[in-house]
């Protein structure tokens, strides 16, 4: 039955998520793009952190790789299709051929060589200038071609990444409440006896490392064809920093945590960045208001609510309808299930 | 069943395990005492694969299983309750259980991501396992419960469930009976029985000597990291270097 409800949710927030592509305005419309392209690296990242127990500040990184994958091909010639996904596969190559060594390391260190790897990466973009456009960028980026429909209009992308962030969410939650998934909860938990239950903890951490790189893959390469122009300026460092701190400040493990993360970030750095740039602000105010945010949200969540939002609202729920209803005191506590 | 041949391990110098012979048959319940320190629970670590020796050589059915880490080990029919509770929290009993039955299936990421027929067959059978597992210990009721919640007693029952779901031919028990109340104690007497009739290989630590006397088949006594004494309980008992190293004199010893 908690299945069933769980179905709906996800039903409902898919058809919100529809409604809303095709009802925003012009003027709003993009920064809903961006929002559910954010929120489906998110989600990636959150699954990595809460479940894996890892931290990768190069998600960015492998959202630049998926881009700049569909966006090379489809210049050279190739279907849009086959280049969009090729976005994923070739974010989560790269995850696989670092995460061999790097699993190795663990924590921050972990940490540090996915940062590093996103400079490189980002360096490298900028030097290949043949391929990649080099600074100038990668111009010329044919619209996605779908056959039967040409995706050419902001609206066009909000309906596709709508759909693309409702079907990582299914196969996300169908992963986590199955044997894979309860394996990288139970490694989070305790690496020692998930490895004498028979779970091999290396190659499972570099599966989901490369899950969730495919993940950030895939909304990459959805980014390519929406804008139809890449710069390695698009791709900044910060950028991995802000995957990490909307996945802390939504619920990391959590699968909803992660989408709601990414709103709450990304509209309070709009809004704000908007009363930054109104006139008379000094021209650093924008940037300073940003990396203002990011530092405020993740210092917050991580003393009040080290859990993240979306558990801790979930928790007050469940004691609230506990406590409405005394007969079932002793039903499941939330948590309890994979969902959220 | 299991055999171990000079093991050695050293801390910083120091001696855990120093050359241990052992051999443990198919339906055996062996007991192994020794004060603490004495390397118990290293010699476990060493068998189960957590920790490598520095000399010697562990096999299971005559073939040596040295080069293989802990997960392989397991799949091979190593199961290990540890001394200090290693529950997964965050997961309900059910899930906790199922996860011991890990090597029992094989889908992956794929066919959970798209639940696939086969998926969903896997998924039905290790529920069912962990089920059934669960009832065993006395915990059938609770499934759906989070792990996290449990009293201690009922933690290592719940350990003892994830090691037996995984169906294992030798069974690593490191202190399971520790914080059991006397009815859970008792179950967990009985569970033993019935493991070994079944076949399983049972290494067992535990403190309370009276109990071990009385279950075990035969008994291993460690101090400082060596085999001190090994024979039926009451040859283990009338053991005069056990009686004065362990036992702490005659009229401690059991009667
Ligand atoms: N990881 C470790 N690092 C250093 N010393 C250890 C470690 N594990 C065990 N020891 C030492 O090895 C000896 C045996 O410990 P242990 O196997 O836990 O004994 P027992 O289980 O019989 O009480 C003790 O002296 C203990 O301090
Ligand atoms: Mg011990």
């Amino acid at each position: 039955m908690r299945f069933a409800r769980e179905h709906a949710v996800i039903g409902a927030a898919l058809l919100t998520s529809l409604a809303l592509s095709a009802l925003l305005g012009e003027s709003v419309l993009s920064l809903y793009v961006l929002l559910l392209l954010t929120a489906i690296v998110t989600v990636g990242v959150s699954v990595l952190m809460g479940h894996a127990g890892q931290v990768s500040l190069g998600q960015g990184a492998f959202y630049a790789c998926g881009a700049y994958a569909a966006g090379i091909l489809s210049t050279n010639g190739v279907p849009t299709l086959i280049g969009l996904c090729a976005a994923p596969v070739a974010a989560a190559a790269l995850a696989a051929a670092i995460g061999i060594p790097l699993l190795l390391l663990r924590g921050h260190h972990l940490a540090f060589a996915t940062l590093a790897m996103h400079i490189i990466f980002l360096s490298l973009i900028g030097e290949l200038r043949e391929v990649t456009g080099g600074d100038i960028g990668l111009q010329g980026i044919p619209r996605l071609d779908l056959f039967v429909v040409e995706l050419d209009s902001p609206r066009d992308y909000a309906f596709l990444s709508s759909i693309a962030l409702f079907c990582v969410i299914v196969l996300l939650r169908n992963i986590l409440g199955s044997r894979p998934g309860r394996a990288l909860r139970a490694l989070s938990s305790s690496e020692v006896a998930a490895a004498s239950s028979g779970i091999p903890v290396g190659r499972y951490k570099l599966a989901v490392f490369t899950l969730s790189a495919g993940i950030a893959g895939l909304a990459g390469g959805i980014y390519t064809f929406y804008l139809g122009y890449l710069a390695p300026g698009s791709f900044p460092v910060m950028l991995s920093i802000q995957y990490v701190v909307m996945a802390a400040v939504g619920g990391m493990g959590t699968v909803s945590g992660g989408v709601v993360g990414s709103a709450l970030v990304l509209l309070t750095v709009d809004a704000l960045s908007r009363v930054a740039t109104l006139s008379g602000m000094p021209s650093v105010a924008p940037i300073i208001a940003s990396y203002a945010v990011y530092a405020v949200l993740l210092v917050s969540a991580v003393l009040f609510l080290p859990e993240g939002l979306v558990p801790f609202v979930g928790r007050l729920w469940s004691r609230r309808a506990r406590a409405r209803s005394p007969e079932h005191a002793d039903a499941p506590a939330e948590g309890a299930s994979v969902s959220r | 069943m299991l055999g171990v041949e000079g093991l050695s391990r050293r801390f910083g110098g120091i001696y855990a395990v120093r050359e241990v012979r052992l051999q443990v048959e198919q339906g055996e319940l062996r007991g192994v005492l020794g004060p603490n320190g004495a390397g118990k629970s290293t010699l476990f670590h060493l068998i189960a694969g957590q920790l490598s020796p520095d000399s010697g050589s562990v096999r299971l059915r005559g073939e040596a299983i040295d080069r293989l880490g802990p997960a392989r080990r397991a799949e091979a029919g190593i199961a290990i309750v540890y001394q200090n509770d290693r529950i997964f929290r965050g997961m309900t009993l059910r899930e906790n259980v199922m996860v011991g039955a890990h090597s029992r299936a094989s889908h992956g990421f794929f066919a959970a991501a798209l639940r696939t027929p086969r998926f969903r067959k896997e998924e039905r059978e290790l529920a069912a396992t962990a089920d059934a597992v669960l009832d065993e210990v006395g915990l059938g009721g609770q499934a759906d419960q989070l792990a996290d919640s449990l009293p201690l007693g009922q933690q290592r029952s719940l350990q003892l469930a994830r090691a037996l779901a995984a169906a294992p031919s030798v069974l690593l028990l490191d202190e399971p009976a520790s914080g059991l109340r006397t009815g859970e104690r008792q179950r967990f007497a009985a569970t033993l029985q019935k493991l070994r009739s079944r076949g399983v290989a049972i290494l067992w630590i535990e403190h309370d000597v009276r109990l071990v006397t009385s279950l075990a088949d035969r008994i291993t006594v460690l101090d400082l990291g060596s085999v001190l004494a090994e024979g039926t309980p009451s040859e283990i008992r009338a053991h005069p270097g056990v009686i004065a190293a362990y036992l702490g004199g005659p009229e401690e010893a059991l009667d």
